[in-house]
């Protein structure tokens, strides 16, 4: 009863009060303004109408592009691309190349090779207004083809009684490797200015195949990196992509205060 | 975490870049010593030096280089076909009467096999099969101390299995 009365009495009274001095300061103030007021009462001020676009996304990974200048073990390119297909989720897609030089202790390897990654993103984000910013998690199917040259190897010996012997020169390239492998992918894109977008994204990966040569390993797979014990694999992409608009969709206040609900 | 995971990406903090002790590597040639006068018997040696060719310390088993017991393990050349040794029994003893040296040349063929990142490669040998080694007595003759020898495993890919048998 307390709380019902309470509850009563507060929005009653504040609410006068501000219509009050409302009408007090609009008439005061520009003819405009006064006539703003009643546009806002007449929309639905909790979802105001708004147009979504739709279309195609390309961009190129800077991260993997820059690389090549610092890091003279490595060369790389991913084009990423993405297609909205709802409100809510976006095609995606990436192709790379990579040429990547391991230098471990015991092995130096280079693995050569092109990858595609396919799935798709969701975007988390409630954008405001015509605001068209993603922050999605999503999911990618990924396949490699490559190739692996051994450049040199240390043979490993507990009993070194005649000296470490130095490193044997190999040269030996293997060819016709594949690997594929899922990944989880959390990503953020804002766009900057116009229709540009920068972006970047964490990948969790799993291999799921590992097409392995005799004697040697796949030690780097282009797309999926290095290799671990456990078949895991992390990543990283910094990118910069055009959106490109294809059509508009209305956003019908009334529609999607009903969707959400069934949905979920 | 971000971090964490680049770290980890770049710094290769992950425990398979560590090669466990555990992992079958380069094996040695794993000797057993038996009694020629017994011979389905094991024999244990007293004060075995074993010294590579070239070499001035002998073989070091815990931190001495001389072997008592029935079995010995040692390193074959990784980057040469054949290893020679010389096997001095009673090193080191007062009476010279009983110190003996043998050689022996050990012939084999290599295969370098991939064991993992961590541990790179480990050489597997294949002693030869018409002339695993060769026996000759010492540069200052002092007759043969081993009378003989026979090829017990002739593929070298561990160190659980005896792959030569001397008796003596």
């Amino acid at each position: 009863m307390l709380i019902a009365t309470a509850q009563e009495t507060t929005p009653v009274k504040p609410a006068p009060k501000n219509n009050k001095t409302e009408e007090g300061v609009l008439p005061a103030n520009s003819f405009k303004e006064a006539k703003a007021v009643p546009k806002p009462i007449a929309k639905d001020t909790i979802s105001p109408p708004k147009t979504n676009r739709y279309g195609l996304r390309v961009g190129a990974d800077l991260y993997k592009l820059t690389r090549g200048l610092y890091d003279k073990d490595y060369k790389g390119i991913e084009l990423v691309a993405d297609y909205r297909l709802s409100k809510k989720y976006y095609l995606a897609a990436e192709l790379g190349s990579e040429n990547k030089t391991t230098d471990d202790t015991r092995l130096n390897s280079t693995a050569k090779g092109s990858y595609l990654k396919a799935g798709f993103d969701y975007n988390a984000y409630e954008n405001w207004l015509d605001m068209e910013n993603i922050l999605s998690i999503g999911m990618r199917y990924g396949f490699s083809s490559f190739s692996q040259q051994l450049n040199t190897y240390k043979i490993y010996n507990a009993n070194p009684y005649f000296g470490e012997v130095a490193p044997i020169t190999s040269g030996e390239k293997y060819s016709g490797l594949s690997a594929s492998w899922i990944e989880v992918v959390a990503g953020l894109k804002a766009k900057v200015f116009n229709n540009v977008f920068v972006g970047f994204s964490f990948q969790f990966k799993k291999l799921v195949s590992n097409k392995k040569p005799d004697n040697f390993d796949n030690l780097y797979i282009p797309g999926f990196n290095r290799t671990y014990n456990g078949d895991f694999g992390v990543g990283f992409n910094y990118s910069v992509s055009y959106f490109i608009p294809i059509y508009k969709k209305k956003v019908i206040p009334v529609t999607p205060a009903k969707k959400p609900g069934p949905k979920k | 975490m971000f971090l964490l995971v680049l770290a980890c990406s770049f710094s290769s903090c992950e425990k398979d870049d560590i090669c466990d002790a555990s992992t079958i590597t380069t094996p040695r040639l794993v000797i057993s010593f038996y009694d020629f006068n017994n011979p389905s018997e094991l024999k244990s040696v007293t004060d075995l030096t074993i010294i590579g060719e070239g070499m001035t310390e002998g073989v070091t088993y815990s931190s001495s280089t001389l072997v008592n017991g029935s079995t010995v393990s040692i390193p074959l050349k990784t980057d040469a076909d054949a290893t020679s040794y010389s096997f001095i029994l009673n090193y080191g003893n007062s009476d010279a009467t009983v110190v003996n040296q043998d050689e022996l040349k050990f012939n084999y063929s290599r295969q370098n096999i991939f064991v993992s990142r961590a541990c790179g490669f480990k050489t597997e040998f294949t002693l030869d099969p018409t002339t695993a080694f060769v026996h000759t007595d010492a540069a200052v003759a002092d007759a043969k101390w081993i009378e003989y020898i026979a090829v017990k495993e002739s593929s070298i890919t561990n160190e659980n299995e005896t792959h030569l048998e001397i008796y003596f």
